[in-house]
C-alpha cells in the first residue's frame, strides 16, 4: 500500500530548547517496494517512522496509508497505532520477556480474538517462514540476538499487514550475522510483496536492501532515488560523502563541450564525462570515489586525467589495499587490488576514470 | 489520558508532601511550643532546657561513639564478605545472598533481645554457663555496655553496608588490579594499595549510611543500652516522652531537631559520596569475569567464618528465642532444662488480651499499610519514571526525604500533629506514620521495575493492535508484578516489626507487636517475650511466602 506524507512537521521541546525533528516532510512511499530512510544519527528517521505508525503525534501535516488518512491536523484525524494495522520491528526488538515465543508471535492475533486453532496454525506457519520451527515453547529471554530479531519479524508479519516498518533492525547484531540477516530479510520481503519502510544509518544496508532510498538530513528529505542513482549520480556533496568514501577536489570549470567538462583544480585539469549544466568559470567540486582511481605502474607521463603523487600510507584491509596519496598539496584516498605491488613512499601515477568523475555544484 | 496525567503529579505532590513535610513542620513548631495542649504559644524554654541539661554532653558522646563504632564494625565485616564473594573462589556463594537478606527475617528488637538473653550479666546463658562450668564469679561478659551495643548494632547493619559495597566491588574494573599484579605486587599489597583506595567512595558511603541507620536505631539502644543506663539521642527522646520524667513533647522535639539535622546532613553526604563513587568506579561494558583469587588452603577456614556469621545472624537468635520461650526461667541447656520444658509462656501470651490485640493490630497494619503504601508508591513511581517533568523530579526528591528521618523523631513530629486531630490514639495515626516513614522502600523497587519496562515494549503492543487497556493488562502489569510483590513484602515486614515510630504513637488500644515486646523486655518477662517474638517472625515469614506465591501465580498467567 502506498504511503503519502504531506507537509509533516514535528518539534520536540526539551530543557527550554526547540529541536526540529521533522521539517516540512513531503514523501510518497511506493507500494510493495522496500523503501529506506537513510541519514546520520539524530536526523529524524525514527521520528518519521514513529509518526507513520502513530506512536508520535506530528505538530502538523497529513499522513495517508493507502486510501485511508490516518493523521491530519487539518481534518482533525488521528488514528491510534493499534488501529492502523501495521507491523513494526523495533531497534530493541521489544520482545516481551514474560511470554514465550508462541505468545509473543501470537499477540497480534490474540488482540483480535481469533480462534485458538487458527492462531496455532498461523504461528506455526510464520515461525516456519522465519526459520524458527519448533521454538513455540521457548521463553523469550532464552533467545540469541538473531533469534530475537526473527521473532520480532514473525510478530510483525503474522497479521499480514499491508505495511511493515523497521527501525534499524540489524544494528544489535554482530557484523557477520548482520550480513546474513540482511540477505535473508531481502529475500523475505521480496517474497512477500509488501510495502517495507526501513530506517538505517548504515549505507551498505541501505544500498543492498532497498528499491528506493531517501536520504535525510536535519529533519528534511534531501534526496530520493534508486541505490545506484544515489551512489553514482548525486550532485550533493553531503549525499555523496554520506553514501560512500569519496575524494572532493575544489576547482573551476575550464571548458564545457562534447559530453565532457574540464575542471581546473589544484592537482591539474580533470576531465569529467558526467553531464552538468555549469558554465565556464563556475566554482565546482569534483567528486571521485577511491575505487575509480587506477594506479599505473611505470613511467607514465602526465596526461589526460593522469596525475603523479607519492604514496603516503598503505593499509591492507583483506580484499584490497586502502591508501593515501599526495598529489601536490592534495591528499587523495584510493583503493587497489591486494596483489598490486605498490609500496609506501613510492612515486606512482594515477588515472581518474572520467566516467566516474562527478561535478558537484558549490 | 493526558488530562488525568496532568492532575496526577500535583495530587501526588500534595499527598507525599503532606506525609513527609508535615512531621518536620510540626516538629519545628512543637519545639517552640509550651506543650501538647498549648500548641503555638511561642517559647524558647524547651531548647534551653534540652541543651543545658548537664547529662546532654554525655548523651552526645555516647551517640557519636555508638554510631561511628557500629559503622566501623559493619563496614569492615561487609568489606570482608564482599571481597570474599566477588573476588575469591570461596565455596557456597549463596550464603552471601542469605546474609544480605536477613533484615527481612529477624526483627531488630528480637535480635537485640537474643543477645541480652545470652550475655546479660545476671542470668545470660553464656554467663551462667561460664559460672557453672568454670566457677567464674560474677558476670564475665556484660552486654549492657557501649561495646555490646556497638557489636549488636554493627551486626544488624551489616546487610546495609554489604548492599552498598558488594555492587561497587563487582563493578570494579579488574584491570586496575591486574596491572598492579603485573608490576609485581602481591594480592595483599594490591588490595591495600589499589582496591581499597579505588573503592573508598563506596566504603565511605556504606559507613555513612550505617551511621544514619544507627542514629535512627531504637531497638538496640532501648533493649541493651537502657538497662545499662547508656543513653543515646533516640533513647533520650524516648525517656523524655515515655518514662519516669514528666512527659515533655516540647523538649523531645527540641532534642529531635538535632537528630534530624544530623540525619539530613549525613544523607546529603551519602548522596554526594555515591555520586562520587559512580565517577570513580569504572564499570567497563565488556562482559568480563573478574579474575578470581584462589584462596587455596584458606578456602574452608574463611568459609567457616562466613558460616559462623550467618549462624550468629540468623539461626542463633531464633534458637535462643525458641528455647527461652519453652523453659520456665533462664538456664543453660541441660537434661534438667529439657525436663522442665513447657508451653507455659505460649499459653500466657495467647491468653494475654494486650498481646493478642498487638498481634491483630500489627497484622492489620502490615497487610493494610503495605497495600495502601504500594498503591501510593505505584503512582509515585509511575510519575517519577514515565512522566519526568520538573514537577516529577520534585516529587522524587520529596519522596526520598523521609528516608533520612529517624523514626522516633518523625513520631514526635506526628504526635504534635495528631493531637490536634481526631486521629490521635487510633490505628490510623500509626498507619499514616508508617507509610510516611517507609514510603521510599515501596517506591524504590517499583521505580526500578518501571525503568525496566522499556517504552518499546508498550509501543510494540500498541502497534500489534493492543489498545491502551489491553496493553496495560497484558504487558505492563505482568512486568511490574515482581516489583510490586517485592515492595509489598518489604513494606509489610517492616510494618509488622515497626518499633521506633510506634513507641511514640502507640497508645492503649493501639499496641503493636514490637512495642508489646519492648514492654515485656522492660518487665523482664523473657519467656513471654520470646513466645510473642517467635509469633512475630512467623507472621512476617508467612506474609513473605504468601506474597511471593501470589506474585509467582500472577506472573505465570498468560493471556
Ligand atoms: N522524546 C524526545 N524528546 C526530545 N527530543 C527528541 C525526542 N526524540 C527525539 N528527539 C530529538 O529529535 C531528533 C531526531 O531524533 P530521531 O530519534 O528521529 O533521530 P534518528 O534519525 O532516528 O537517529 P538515530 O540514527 O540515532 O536513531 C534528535 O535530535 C533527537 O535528539
Ligand atoms: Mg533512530
Amino acid at each position: 500500500m502506498e504511503i503519502s506524507i504531506k507537509g509533516l512537521n514535528k518539534n520536540y521541546y526539551s530543557e527550554g530548547k526547540t529541536i526540529v525533528a521533522l521539517d516540512q516532510v513531503d514523501l510518497t512511499i511506493p507500494a510493495n517496494r522496500i523503501f529506506t530512510l537513510l541519514g546520520p544519527s539524530g536526523c529524524g528517521k525514527t521520528t518519521l517512522l514513529r509518526c507513520i505508525v502513530g506512536l508520535e503525534m506530528p505538530d502538523s501535516g497529513e499522513i495517508a496509508i493507502g486510501d485511508e488518512v490516518v493523521f491530519s491536523t487539518e481534518k482533525g484525524i488521528y488514528v491510534p497505532p493499534d488501529r492502523r494495522g501495521l507491523g513494526m520491528v523495533f531497534q530493541t526488538y521489544a520482545i516481551w520477556p514474560h511470554m514465550n515465543v508462541f505468545d509473543n508471535v501470537a499477540y497480534p492475533l490474540q488482540t483480535r480474538n481469533e480462534p485458538r486453532e487458527e492462531i496455532v496454525r498461523k504461528v506455526a506457519k510464520t515461525l516456519h517462514f522465519v526459520q524458527l520451527d519448533g521454538f513455540e515453547k521457548r521463553p523469550a529471554t532464552k533467545l540469541s540476538g538473531g533469534q530475537q530479531q526473527r521473532v520480532a519479524l514473525a510478530r510483525a508479519l503474522i497479521a499480514e499487514p499491508k505495511v511493515i516498518l523497521f527501525d534499524e533492525p540489524l544494528s544489535n547484531l554482530d557484523a557477520k550475522l548482520r550480513e546474513e540477516t540482511r540477505k535473508e530479510l531481502r529475500a523475505f520481503l521480496t517474497e512477500l510483496k509488501i510495502t517495507a519502510v526501513y530506517v538505517t544509518h548504515d549505507r551498505i544496508e541501505a544500498l543492498s536492501l532497498s528499491d528506493t532510498v531517501a536520504v535525510m538530513k536535519s529533519g528534511r528529505i534531501i534526496e530520493l532515488g534508486t541505490p545506484r542513482g544515489i551512489y553514482f549520480d548525486s550532485d550533493r556533496r553531503f549525499v555523496a560523502d554520506f553514501i560512500g568514501r569519496a575524494n572532493f577536489i575544489e576547482g573551476k570549470v575550464a571548458s564545457v563541450g562534447n559530453g565532457e567538462t574540464t575542471v581546473d583544480s589544484a592537482i591539474g585539469a580533470i576531465a569529467c564525462e558526467k553531464k552538468i549544466n555549469a558554465s565556464p568559470g563556475a566554482a565546482v567540486t569534483v567528486c571521485i570515489r577511491p575505487e575509480f582511481i587506477r594506479v599505473l605502474k611505470g613511467d607514465h607521463k602526465v596526461g589526460r586525467n593522469i596525475f603523479r603523487g607519492r604514496v603516503e600510507s598503505l593499509v591492507f584491509v583483506g580484499d584490497a589495499y586502502e591508501g593515501e596519496i599526495r598529489v601536490g598539496e592534495t591528499l587523495l584516498i584510493f583503493r587497489i587490488e591486494p596483489t598490486t605491488a605498490v609500496r609506501e613512499g613510492e612515486e606512482i601515477a594515477l588515472h581518474f576514470d572520467p566516467r566516474h568523475c562527478s561535478i558537484l555544484l558549490n | 489520558m493526558q488530562k488525568t496525567r496532568k492532575g496526577l503529579t500535583p495530587g501526588l505532590i500534595a499527598i507525599v508532601g503532606f506525609l513527609t513535610v508535615c512531621p518536620v513542620v510540626m516538629l519545628i513548631l512543637g519545639s517552640f511550643s509550651e506543650g501538647l495542649n498549648a500548641f503555638g504559644t511561642f517559647t524558647l524554654s524547651k531548647y534551653v532546657k534540652a541543651y543545658t541539661d548537664p547529662a546532654f554532653a554525655e548523651i552526645l558522646v555516647n551517640t557519636a561513639v555508638f554510631t561511628i563504632g557500629s559503622a566501623i564494625v559493619s563496614t569492615v565485616l561487609a568489606l570482608f564478605l564482599a571481597y570474599l564473594n566477588t573476588r575469591t573462589n570461596i565455596p557456597f556463594k549463596f550464603m552471601f545472598r542469605i546474609i544480605s537478606l536477613i533484615p527481612m527475617m529477624v526483627p531488630h528488637i528480637l535480635f537485640a533481645v537474643s543477645w541480652v538473653l545470652l550475655l546479660n550479666p545476671s542470668n545470660g546463658m553464656i554467663n551462667l554457663f561460664l559460672r557453672q562450668v568454670f566457677g567464674w564469679e560474677g558476670a564475665a561478659l556484660n552486654i549492657y555496655t557501649l561495646q555490646g551495643m556497638i557489636l549488636v548494632e554493627g551486626l544488624l547493619d551489616l546487610p546495609i553496608a554489604y548492599l552498598v559495597i558488594a555492587p561497587a566491588m563487582s563493578a570494579f574494573d579488574v584491570s586496575l588490579e591486574e596491572s598492579s599484579k603485573v608490576c609485581g605486587a602481591s594480592n595483599l599489597r594490591t588490595l591495600v594499595r589499589i582496591t581499597l583506595p579505588v573503592l573508598r567512595p563506596a566504603i565511605l558511603a556504606a559507613a555513612t549510611l550505617v551511621i544514619v541507620r544507627s542514629l535512627a536505631s531504637f531497638a538496640v539502644p532501648s533493649v541493651i543500652g537502657m538497662p545499662g543506663r547508656i543513653y543515646v539521642l533516640a533513647t533520650h527522646i524516648y525517656r523524655v516522652v515515655a518514662t519516669g520524667y514528666v512527659t515533655d513533647y516540647g523538649m523531645a522535639a527540641a532534642v529531635g531537631m538535632s537528630a534530624l539535622a544530623a540525619s539530613i546532613t549525613l544523607i546529603f553526604l551519602y548522596r554526594h559520596l555515591t555520586r562520587e563513587g559512580e565517577k570513580y568506579v569504572t564499570v567497563s561494558s565488556r562482559g568480563y569475569r573478574p579474575s578470581v583469587i584462589d584462596l587455596k588452603g584458606a578456602r574452608y577456614p574463611l568459609f567457616g567464618i562466613v558460616a559462623l556469621l550467618s549462624f550468629v545472624l540468623i539461626v542463633l537468635p531464633v534458637l535462643v528465642l525458641f528455647y527461652t520461650s519453652v523453659v520456665p526461667y533462664s538456664m543453660v541447656p541441660s537434661a534438667k532444662a529439657f525436663a522442665m520444658m513447657s508451653w507455659k509462656h505460649w499459653i500466657a501470651v495467647l491468653k494475654d488480651p494486650v498481646s493478642l490485640l498487638s498481634l491483630k493490630n500489627s497484622l492489620y497494619l502490615g497487610v493494610g499499610g503495605a497495600t495502601l503504601g504500594m498503591i501510593l508508591s505505584f503512582f509515585v513511581a509511575y510519575v517519577i519514571v514515565k512522566v519526568r517533568t520538573k514537577a516529577a523530579g520534585f516529587l522524587e526528591s520529596l519522596s526520598f526525604l523521609s528516608f533520612s528521618f529517624p523514626g522516633i523523631v518523625v513520631g514526635i513530629g506526628f504526635m504534635w500533629f495528631f493531637v490536634q486531630t481526631p486521629l490521635y490514639a487510633t490505628i490510623w495515626a500509626l498507619l499514616i506514620g508508617y507509610i510516611a516513614t517507609y514510603l521510599p522502600y515501596g517506591i524504590r523497587p517499583l521505580t526500578s521495575a518501571f525503568v525496566q519496562i522499556h517504552s518499546n515494549l508498550e509501543e510494540s503492543s500498541r502497534v500489534c493492535g493492543g489498545g491502551p487497556f489491553y496493553t496495560m493488562r497484558r504487558i505492563v502489569i505482568p512486568l511490574l508484578i515482581p516489583g510490586i510483590v517485592s515492595g509489598w513484602i518489604l513494606m509489610a515486614t517492616m510494618f509488622v516489626r515497626e518499633l521506633s515510630l510506634s513507641v511514640v504513637l502507640s497508645r492503649p488500644g493501639t499496641e503493636v507487636l514490637a512495642v508489646q515486646i519492648l514492654r515485656f523486655a522492660e518487665d523482664g518477662l523473657w519467656g513471654r517475650l520470646s513466645a510473642l517474638g517467635i509469633l512475630m517472625i512467623f507472621i512476617s515469614t508467612t506474609l513473605v511466602i504468601i506474597a511471593s506465591r501470589i506474585g509467582a501465580k500472577l506472573t505465570k498467567v498468560d493471556k
